[in-house]
């Protein structure tokens, strides 16, 4: 009968439709590889130079010493999810459930004409193992889809990866795939209209027919519904004498079917019913379409990362040999946008990710981070509010370098976030540390006194006024800061020791904006050395903290103006 | 290792040299001993170390040998803490820590007598611990060597010309070059700790060596400020006399010099070498006494801990140090509120002239110990078994004028540690 579907042209153009768009939609990601440009960098290469990265890139990983080394990565990493599976069992378990459930569902059942037919010269869908196997790994498809989708508050806790309305129709389509292929074979199963055309197909005579029914009803549980009662022990000596004949060959008793055959004695109940309905049919319809709208839609979904996750942990184990070339790095951070599953491992180790609880602001992790930085680079302009909070998150990130570690996908998130970081500056979202030094620290304390009261309070330093009188000007501080004594030229505006002197005078406003305060290395230099006890380095922070949330509201009054 | 976590035999507060020599002698006594402080003046010091140089003050009388002064000073003023040391505890003390330090990169030049060191200031300064990179110095001065001094123009502690224009009559041969640093062009104000620190690198030091070798001339010894190397001073020193062929040696510098701070680090480093455990960046706030055990309050960044140790050695220094306070009526001790001796109301602190010789009444002022060196109140009972006070914070002593502070902190640690562990053994503590 799958043989005859395609025979009405109907199905192939359906098909042909959807491997198209799949083709298509495949084609427009992998040039978007070449296409995004993120990072200040990125203007600087031409899509001709990013070609050639991308193929001698290619060219090199296939022909360098390190393949063994990279394919081991793959397998480890891709093929057995490696991370996944220290990270939590049962998301791994579902991981794999899904993939190898699908995979071996395409190979041996949805590609059967291609690949399992020639794979297995005796290949038979209703012979075992490949019918006990079907049902398997149907199950297992549909197990791993409800361990992927449940508890996924359980598992990330508050803050968890983003899931896109796309991706849950994905989903939704496999989960219809997997059912109605289990209830279609089900329908056969239980199906007299079924059992009649294989007959006929074989060119079974009346008189074979009788017992042959009668074994099909009690040892396949087809249902057909004017047998009553008990059969003749002549009559179904001979059908199993027939049954042997024609039907073993290609026939396993169905209860090896585990799920299908259950599901098939209850329909058996409704068997005519069913049959007079078409509802087989109707279900193959639903099947088949549903895998063809899956086709089309995967380009389009987070399961394309089955495609650029590989690439991507190949160019991760060719940048581990030799630095990318620049049109390399781009095209690496372009990938990252599709390589990228939003799996959120990088949040689990995230040095600032408890701060984004605390700010409330899910902007600060990583996993989101990923997709903001092709909107800030893409967008000319970006709402200011949803700027200001990815600006936030981007120049809290440490460089820890964590992310990168972490990522299964072998992206350069490190690399990702500094070349964010240049596109929000160039928008106009620089780090504290430099719009700060667009004024002297005098023109910000004259900005922040006309703005009092507009803007939130600084709030008090933990240091209190006894620390500060204790100060004695030694300039200790000063002599052991190495800041001032690398600054050169280009001088600091005030040392430190005039930093503490201006709190001792109360002048705070002042030092909010002063380059010192900003340029501290935070080493703890002078606060280990300072004869009087005074927490400098633990005050520099405590004023940038009060310099960002006054003189930050400042400059965003200026620039609406 | 929490410091919370165990019954230290001692805890010393204080991160002077008072406290660091302590901690220093208990830990090498085999106790186990935890040290609290935040900041020290250590970074003052001027890396000499004196022991005593004037008695009495009211004469200005300068000694060349120290231990002579100290047998003077034992008839004169029996209770000063000095006295109580004695000349015999003293040596012994100050030559203990001399050798921590130079094991812990900071050298001194053995030593039996007082040396007299040309200061930035043109004065002499008569000392007894002198490290080796500012020996020559005295050397020079002694036998009235044609000596070059480096003055660096932006370095505003150190003024070789004023050096010249004090001593010039008492040393003819003395003369100055002022050079511009390598790279501080445009700079207007420099550090010596920054230049320190750059002279460690090869480059900075070839440039500055290039500068100075046509300017020697006929002189014998160079005198710097003192900014050769922080950490690196012997190598860096060493690697100036070679490339100059004469004698090197270094100025100290007004606080908060280089030495200062190699001082500090040293004594870190020694303190680290005799298995010291220390509490940096903590204030002690309280401490409770019961019969065997003193529970110390300390407060840092994260709050507020409590330690137990078996003994306490007090080591707060003065009115700097914050180990007292003087407010409008009295000077107090503001940790346990020991009594402090001092004159009966404020109009006796000072004397009607302000530079008088003998000094302030104020400046005699402290705590009184018994001879195991534990406080004590007004009526001499101590305040508790096994608490004991070194250095500055002590009574009847002038350590300024008599030139005298490294040798008042060392000696009394000494001290206080002998007695201390005679009282652990007694008590089978250790």
């Amino acid at each position: 009968m799958e043989d005859t579907v395609f025979n009405g042209g109907f199905f192939t153009t359906a098909l042909w439709i959807a491997l198209g768009v799949c083709c298509l939609g495949l084609l427009w990601r992998l040039v978007s590889w070449l296409i995004i440009k993120i990072g200040p960098d990125a203007k600087e290469v031409s899509f001709l130079q990013r070609l050639g990265a991308a193929i001698i890139g290619g060219i090199k990983a296939i022909f360098s010493k390190r393949l063994p080394g990279i394919i081991g990565g793959f397998v480890l990493d891709s093929l057995l999810q490696r991370r996944l599976f220290k990270v939590s069992k049962k998301r791994w378990l579902g991981h794999m459930l899904l993939f190898y459930g699908c995979l071996v569902l395409i190979v041996m059942h949805a590609l059967h004409v291609l690949l399992a037919d020639k794979l297995f010269s005796d290949y038979q869908a209703t012979l075992n193992p490949f019918l006990l196997l079907r049902n398997v790994f149907g199950v297992a498809t549909l197990v791993g889809v409800v361990l992927m989708t449940s508890g996924r508050k359980k598992d990330w806790g508050k803050v968890r990866p983003a899931r896109l309305p796309i991706d849950a129709l994905f989903g939704i389509l496999v989960v219809v795939i997997v059912v109605t292929g289990f209830l279609l074979e089900a329908q056969k199963m239980s199906s007299p209209k079924a059992f009649n055309r294989m007959a006929e197909e074989y060119g079974i005579d009346e008189d074979e027919i009788k017992g042959l029914r009668w074994v099909w009803k009690l040892d396949y549980g087809v249902a057909f519904p004017d047998l009553k009662g008990e059969p003749d022990p002549d009559l179904l000596e001979e059908g199993r004498g027939y049954n042997e004949d024609y039907c073993v060959g290609c026939h396993s008793k169905p209860q090896h079917a585990f799920v299908s055959y259950p599901v098939a004695k209850a329909a058996g109940l409704i068997a005519t019913s069913t049959d007079a309905a078409n509802v087989d049919k109707g279900l193959l319809y639903i099947h088949i379409f549903a895998c063809f709208f899956a086709i089309a839609l995967l380009p389009f979904t987070r399961v394309f990362h089955v495609v650029a996750d590989p690439i991507s942990l190949v160019v991760r184990g060719a940048a581990s040999s030799a630095p990318l070339s620049k049109a390399g790095r781009v095209n690496r951070r372009a990938l990252a946008m599709d390589a990228c599953i939003r799996c959120g491992l990088c949040d689990f180790d995230c040095s600032v990710g408890p701060i984004a609880k605390w700010m409330n602001n899910q902007e600060l992790l990583p996993s989101r981070k990923v997709q903001a930085t092709r909107l800030v680079a893409s967008r000319s302009e970006i709402k200011a509010g949803q700027a200001e909070r990815l600006a936030v998150g981007a120049h809290l990130c440490t460089d820890c370098g964590r992310c990168t570690d972490r990522c299964p996908v072998g992206l350069d998130l490190a690399d990702l976030w500094d070349a964010g970081r240049g596109d929000l500056s160039s928008k106009g979202f620089p780090a504290p540390a430099v719009w700060v030094k667009e004024e002297p620290a005098i023109a910000w304390a004259e900005a922040l006194g006309a703005e009092l009261g507009r803007v939130p309070p600084a709030g008090p330093l933990t240091a209190d006024r006894n620390q500060f009188s204790a100060c004695v000007q030694c300039q200790t501080c000063t002599n052991v800061c190495p800041v001032v004594a690398n600054s050169g030229e280009d001088r600091v505006d005030l040392a430190p020791q005039q930093v503490m002197n201006l709190l001792r005078l109360g002048m705070n406003d002042l030092a909010l904006g002063s380059k010192m305060v900003w340029d501290c290395a935070t080493c703890y230099q002078c606060q280990e050395n300072c004869p009087e006890g005074i927490r400098v380095t633990d005050i520099m922070l405590e004023l940038r903290g009060a310099a960002w949330r006054q003189l930050g509201p400042v400059r965003d009054r200026r620039r609406s103006i | 290792m929490n410091s919370q976590d165990q019954l230290w035999d001692v805890a010393v507060v204080g991160a002077g040299i008072a406290g660091m020599s302590a901690a220093i002698f208990a830990a090498s006594k085999g106790l186990s001993v935890l040290h609290i402080g935040n900041g020290s003046g250590l970074v003052f010091g001027s890396g000499l170390l004196d022991v005593l140089a004037v008695h009495p003050v009211k004469d200005s009388t300068v000694h060349e040998d120290p231990w002579h002064g100290i047998e003077l000073l034992r008839k004169d003023e029996p209770s000063n803490p000095l006295a109580l040391v004695g000349p015999k505890a003293m040596e012994v003390a100050v030559n203990q820590i001399m050798e921590a330090l130079g094991k812990a990169g900071m050298p001194y030049e053995p030593s039996t007598t007082n040396h007299f060191v040309p200061t930035s200031m043109g004065t002499l300064k008569g000392t007894f611990g002198v490290p080796t990179t500012m020996t020559s110095g005295a050397k020079a001065f002694e036998n009235k060597w044609p000596t070059l001094l480096i003055e660096i123009r932006g370095l505003r502690e150190f003024s070789a010309a004023q050096m010249v224009h004090t001593m010039g009559d008492k040393w003819p041969g003395l003369r100055f070059e002022k050079i511009e640093f390598p790279d501080s062009k445009g700079v207007f104000e420099l550090y010596a700790t920054h230049l320190a620190t750059a002279l460690e690198t090869n480059k900075t030091r070839q440039a500055v060596i290039d500068i100075v070798r046509p300017l020697i001339g006929d002189a014998k010894a160079v005198g710097f400020p003192a900014i050769l190397g922080l950490s690196e001073s012997t190598a860096v020193h060493k690697a100036f006399e070679d490339a100059l062929g004469v004698p090197v040696f270094e100025i100290p510098t007004m606080p908060t010099s280089v030495p200062g701070l190699r001082l500090k680090h040293s004594f870190e480093v020694a303190a680290a070498a005799a298995g010291v455990f220390r509490r940096v960046q903590s204030v002690v706030t309280g401490v409770k006494f019961d019969n065997d055990i003193a529970t110390l309050t300390l407060q840092d960044a994260t709050g507020n801990q409590e330690v137990q140790a078996k003994a306490v050695i007090l080591a707060t220094g003065r009115f700097m140090g914050r180990g007292l306070f003087a407010d409008r009526e009295k000077v107090r001790e503001p940790l346990l509120d020991l009594f402090v001796e001092q004159p009966e109301s404020r109009e006796n602190w000072h004397s009607r002239d302000f530079f008088a010789k003998s000094g302030h009444a104020i400046n005699r002022c402290g705590l009184l110990v018994d001879s195991k060196w534990r406080p004590t109140d007004a009526f001499g009972a101590v305040v508790w078994p096994r608490l004991y006070a070194v250095g500055s914070i002590l009574a009847r002593q002038d350590w300024m004028r008599q030139k005298s502070g490294s040798g008042l902190a060392i000696g009394t640690a000494w001290a206080a540690v002998s007695a201390m562990s005679d009282d652990f053994g007694s008590i089978g503590g250790v």
